[in-house]
């Protein structure tokens, strides 16, 4: 998931902090420190994500754009100048702007504001925006929701008592609410200094960038892994309650599907799934940087060099094209599969799917896939030239099954016209000519459209008289008695009319002519 | 959408009554003629359906799209009404089809026009109606048994779509009014029942049918509240195409669809086999497949008023001729089944065919910008065809570290081919629902089940594994991991140990890796028992699974333990190991092994004295003897395993150690002394302590004496 930090430049952000005696800072600066922290730990931690730099005041500027790279992010952050007002709208749409720009809108972001909870005054301030939110076009939407699925996480350089003596809080509670009630306000405990404001980045650290561990787990075989961007809960819409389900931290494989038979199947969310390395202690947050390199990249050449689960599953995969089912949770299951980058780079990567027992309907149940040795024969065969994929609906759909629809004349034109070429080519065409003939009368009859009965009669009767003389003489028979069965059917007398009783041809003795007689 | 809204029960009211059989005055020209045949024939008069007509086969339609779509949990119940009302079908899955509606109005048959008007009323079916919406369905039934403490928080929903011909407004308030009265009386009635359920929501949507010309006597109006219970609108259209029209936005409106056309599909035509003429094909599918272009911005929002004039929006996507069968996993957001529009116009017909033979297609989306992105894909999953939504944009995964660079990624000798083998195996298949009543075992447990069996033992690297290595072991490796062994499993094993034992007899060289072993490789009976002990460490493993697999274990033991003489024989070769002995690696389960080997080896050296001479003799002329040890082959092996540089350099002491010993092992027998040493003390005379229970002299080796060649003192 993506992050956007928001930093508010206003100049109240150079307010500074009074604290008995000891060195004076500036909001700006606790917000900075804040930061940092949170920059270093996505350093170590959370390598792989994405993050922006949007300072704002009534302008706003993206500073960084989405980068991995941490030290141009804490430059930035420590050349940020002050500016005047706060406006936050202008500085949501430009998140909103930069997010859709890189990312689409089905991409989950988070967006990381830091500001001092003063809001702006008069035009532009969020109190106005919040105040004129009904009263806009849709050109000028305010743009809470964001489009995309989003977390906006509140950092306050403030108190709650400080937010709460002015009306800041509930304005910062309703843009959680137009959100969607995704997000948090965090705000400083007990007096504002350093140390508070770390707790307090500490804990969104906590709540949105704690690595997610798990274990892969394949019978006997396991590797310990690092799950990334981290799973996010996943709430079912079930019709009674909903019902939230995390990622299990026990990754089981349950078997193995080839990738054709799994073939593209819709995923709620794609994560690297990164082997790490076991009882890897004193992997705190913010630790010197410089002294854990050095230790880590030999404990690295270490790890490399143990024999790991996880790459020897992704060689697998790869070579055989292959997928792993991987159970997630109660009725939750993903897979795992070999994905290649353009630079010949490949990785272990899983997919979520979603929630429930039968999440892509060409493979069933999943509870209901069973080992192939249980099956009475091998159901790949044993040059795999089959496949029990995929599962076969039990009803056909109307594309595949040739429905009749009339409700445009070309459709009722075209099938009459196939039964009069069918019927020109009488007797080589009998089998034909009837199928058509019953198909037709099959959708006349429960259409209640006998009149379409008496018509077809009237034009296979014409039909027999138009036959020319070197015509088979079986065929004025056939033309005839399909004429006559029609013209009866036409009656609706249940005798002749009924839906699942066909017009079978009629036997004749032009024996070796017509190929049903013996 | 939730699975028991007001959509999961839809009941189809049509009016069976006489006036149904009038024409709606809308001719079809069914006798087209061929241009060269027309000469002098008149062309049968056209013909029209009657109102009945029209209004099943567009109710079809309607049906059609859904089941199409909603292949379950979104139902209908189709009733039709005249002098009584007649029900065609239930809730049950197996009736939710097109074909049992088709077969089943074929049976009601069009309405009779000599039946007595004042008898007939649409009434009849709206009441039954309002009943049928009280029955319970299977997936109603299914969340009330998992939900058995809050049966009354399941909800029961429908939707009343009535056909018929009103004769004025006021008649039309007066069917209102009379479903509200039917809603009230079956609540109460559904009240005292366990079998029924009480409506808490039911949309009416009457649709006023006309001929073509006539005036309409009843006018349009949107939805409105009549009762918190229910909601009614009313549509007057003219008959034919209008009402296919009417039904086809409903049907999209009432579950959530939207369209999509694809556009610039080649196809060839049969007289131009040469040239190709570009098609459109429209598709139905739920409007989730357009998400991402309604919230960009490049649609307008579902909901919008476009949606309810004649006017349809659609998405229009370009065709993109597909690769040739590339297997690729495709990052898909979404996947949602498709319905033709017009089902069986060539174009249509033409593309589902392409589709269902098992072709993908991916789709384009024109953007505003004018560039191109590949925005769908079109594929068909048994029989089904679904619209695939493929991401699009930039992913936040792109440029990740290799797996190579992570944890184990250095390593080069993964077992990828075995374990390719493996994944095979435990591939899976669908079983059905039953087997699992009759087995009381899920099948996803007796696959993973089968997973933990088959990695009870399973070495991830070659180096690591001996007898994964060797072709000779496949058969007793693949069958020991099964869940139960028949005789013949366990004789084929057996016949794999007897195999190995014939192997080792005639001192076949095995397999056997020497990374991470200091000093030269194991030497050959040395990596015979390295093989036999991964080999009863992978069987041990499995035996408790069944006492035929404690079978096979025994049969190991049994054959390992060889007789004396055999032991005899090897004990030649391992004079010289005594040293690679000592980094053994293998640990305990080495341990009980070594402690045996020993006191085999103290019995046999009595005879041993005794024979010695004689023995030799006897070997070389056996033809299953050995080869003599000392032999070139020997040195061969030992070149090809050169000392591991990765634990240190070696000094020159050892260095030169290692090559007197390698020279002279050649040349000699390991002093029988030295061999069963403790510290390098070794009991002389064992034998007459043992006879005579005499005191014995203790002789001191130092390992100077280790360089001279001991064999000449004998």
């Amino acid at each position: 998931m993506p992050t956007v930090v928001l930093m508010d430049v206003s100049l109240s952000m150079t307010r500074p902090v009074s604290l008995d005696g000891v060195e004076e800072y500036q909001r700006k600066n606790l917000a900075a420190h804040g930061l940092t922290m949170l920059f270093e730990h996505m350093a170590t931690n959370y390598k792989l994500e994405f993050t922006a730099l949007v300072a704002f005041s009534s302008l706003w500027e993206l500073m960084v754009p989405f980068t991995r790279d941490y030290n141009t992010l804490q430059e930035a952050l420590s050349s940020m100048e002050d500016y005047d007002k706060t406006c936050l709208e202008a500085a949501l749409q430009g998140v909103n702007n930069i997010v859709q720009q890189e990312w689409g809108v089905s991409c989950p972001c988070q967006i990381v504001l830091v500001t001092d909870g003063a809001l702006g005054i008069g035009r532009g301030s969020l109190r106005h925006s919040l105040a004129t939110l009904r009263q806009r076009g849709d050109d000028k939407k305010f743009p809470l929701p964001f489009p995309f699925p989003s977390k906006l996480y509140i950092m306050c350089i403030a108190s709650q008592e400080e937010l709460q003596s002015t009306d800041a809080l509930d304005l910062l509670e309703q843009l959680i609410t137009l959100n969607g009630n995704e997000g948090h306000i965090f705000t400083v405990e007990g007096p504002l200094c350093l140390k508070n404001v770390q707790s307090m980045f500490g804990k969104l650290i906590d709540q949105a960038y704690s690595p997610f561990h798990a274990v892969l787990r394949c019978g006997h075989l396991a590797s310990d892994v690092q799950v990334f961007p981290r799973p996010e809960p996943v709430v079912t819409d079930e019709d009674v309650d909903p019902i939230q389900k995390n990622v299990s931290s026990e990754l089981d494989i349950v078997g193995f599907v080839e990738i054709a038979d799994i073939s593209s199947p819709p995923v709620l969310s794609r994560h690297l799934v990164l082997p790490i390395a076991v009882n890897k202690e004193g992997d705190e947050v913010g630790t010197g940087i410089t002294e854990d390199t050095e230790d880590d990249s030999s404990a690295n050449q270490i790890a490399g060099k143990s024999p790991n689960f996880c790459v020897l599953l992704h060689g697998s995969l790869k070579v055989e094209g292959m997928v792993a089912m991987v159970q997630l949770g109660p009725d939750w299951y993903g897979m795992l599969y070999s994905q290649a980058d353009s630079k010949k780079k490949s990785n272990l990567m899983m997919s979520l799917f979603e929630p429930g027992p039968q999440p892509l309907p060409w493979l069933g149940k999943v509870a209901l896939l069973g080992p192939i040795s249980d099956a009475k024969e091998n159901p790949y065969a044993d040059d795999d030239s089959k496949s029990p994929f995929p599962l076969q609906p039990k009803n056909k759909r109307s594309y595949a099954q040739n429905v009749t629809v009339w409700i445009k004349p070309s459709g009722l034109q075209t099938d009459v016209q196939k039964i009069l070429r069918n019927a020109r080519k009488l007797p080589e065409k009998t089998q034909t000519f009837y199928k058509e003939l019953n198909r037709l009368r099959k959708a006349a009859l429960a259409f209640g459209f006998l009149e379409l009965l008496k018509g077809v009669a009237e034009l296979l009767e014409r039909e027999c008289t138009l036959l020319p003389d070197t015509a088979h003489p079986d065929a004025a028979f056939q033309l005839s008695h399909a004429a006559q069965q029609l013209k009866l059917a036409s009656t609706g007398d249940s005798q002749y009319a009924a839906f699942h009783q066909n017009i079978m041809p009629l036997p004749t003795d032009f024996s070796g002519s017509s190929g049903d007689r013996i | 959408m939730k699975n028991l809204s007001v959509s999961h029960k839809t009941v189809f009211v049509v009016d069976h009554c006489p006036y149904m059989s009038e024409s709606c005055r809308q001719q079809v020209e069914f006798d087209m003629l061929n241009k060269n045949r027309a000469q002098g024939i008149i062309p049968l008069a056209p013909i029209s359906k009657s109102l009945w007509t029209c209004a099943v086969e567009c109710s079809m339609e309607y049906c059609r799209i859904l089941y199409d779509i909603y292949p379950s949990k979104k139902l209908v119940c189709y009733i039709v009404s005249d002098s009584e009302f007649h029900i065609l079908n239930s809730w049950n899955q197996e009736d939710q089809n097109v074909q049992e509606l088709m077969s089943a109005l074929a049976a009601v048959g069009p309405p009779n026009p000599r039946e007595d008007p004042e008898c007939c009323s649409i009434l009849h079916g709206l009441v039954a109606a309002v009943e049928t919406l009280c029955k319970v369905t299977e997936y109603q039934q299914e969340a009330r048994i998992s939900m058995m403490d809050n049966v009354e928080r399941v909800s029961n929903r429908g939707r009343i779509i009535c056909i018929t011909n009103a004769k004025s407004d006021t008649h039309v308030r007066m069917l209102e009014d009379c479903v509200q009265e039917a809603i009230q009386d079956h609540n109460k009635l559904a009240a005292g029942s366990d079998r029924l359920m009480q409506i808490q929501q039911c949309e009416l949507v009457l649709i006023h049918t006309y001929p073509f010309g006539d005036d309409t006597l009843v006018s349009d109006r949107p939805r409105r509240e009549i009762s918190p219970v229910l909601t009614s609108e009313v549509h007057s259209v003219r008959a034919g195409r209008h009402l296919a029209a009417k039904l086809n936005i409903l049907v999209q409106q009432h579950f959530d669809l939207a369209s999509t056309t694809i556009t610039n599909i080649p196809m060839k035509e049969e007289q131009h086999a040469n040239t190709s003429a570009n098609y459109d094909v429209e598709l139905f599918h739920h409007k989730d497949a357009h998400l991402e272009f309604i919230k960009s911005g490049d649609l307008h929002p579902p909901g919008s008023n476009s949606r309810d004039s004649n006017l349809k929006e659609t998405v229009t996507l370009k065709w993109c001729t597909p690769r040739t069968n590339s297997v690729e996993l495709h990052f898909c957001t979404g996947a949602f089944r498709i319905s033709p529009v017009d089902v069986n116009s060539r174009p249509s017909s033409c593309l589902t065919n392409f589709l269902l033979n098992g072709r993908s297609v991916l789709l384009e989306q024109p953007r505003k910008s004018g560039s191109k992105v590949i925005s769908h894909m079109l594929s068909s999953h048994g029989g089904e065809i679904f619209l695939h939504v493929l991401s699009s944009t930039r992913s936040i995964l792109e440029d990740p570290p290799s797996i190579s660079e992570g944890c184990g990624g250095r390593v080069t000798d993964y077992r990828i081919t075995d374990f390719g083998e493996f994944m095979r195996e435990n591939r899976l298949t669908p079983f059905p629902e039953f087997n699992m009543m009759e087995s009381n075992e899920v099948p996803l447990e007796r696959a993973k089940a089968q997973l933990e069996r088959h990695t009870r033992y399973w070495p991830m690297i070659i180096s690591q594994t001996t007898i994964f290595n060797m072709q000779a072991v496949v058969p007793l490796a693949s069958l020991i991991v099964k869940e139960s062994l028949t005789e013949d499993d366990v004789l084929t094993c057996q016949k794999t140990v007897y195999n190995l034992v014939d192997m080792e007899r005639k001192n076949d060289p095995l397999p056997i890796s020497t990374v991470g072993t200091r000093g030269k490789g194991p030497k050959r009976d040395e990596q015979y028992r390295i093989m036999w002990n991964e080999l009863e460490t992978l069987v041990k493993a499995h035996n408790k699974t069944s006492e035929r697999h404690q079978h096979v274990l025994e049969c190991i033991q049994a054959c390992r333990s060889k007789p004396p003489e055999e032991e005899e024989r090897k004990k030649r070769g391992r004079k010289r190991e005594e040293k690679e002995d000592k980094s053994e690696k293998n640990g305990k389960d080495v341990e009980p092994e070594k402690t045996w080997q020993e006191s085999e080896r103290l019995k046999g050296i009595l005879d041993r004295e005794k024979e010695e001479l004689a023995e030799a003799e006897i070997i070389k002329d056996s033809p299953d003897s050995p080869e003599p040890l000392n032999k070139k082959p020997r040195l061969a092996m030992e070149e090809i395993h050169p000392v591991d540089k990765a634990k240190g350099p070696v000094s020159l002491l050892t260095l030169w150690t290692n090559r007197i010993n390698v020279a002279n092992s050649k040349k000699h027998q390991e002093f029988v002394g030295r061999m069963n040493s403790v510290n390098n003390k070794a009991e002389l005379y064992q034998h007459l302590k043992e006879e005579n229970g005499l005191k014995t002299t203790t002789l001191y080796l130092s390992p100077l004496v280790a360089m001279f060649d001991v064999c000449e003192f004998f």
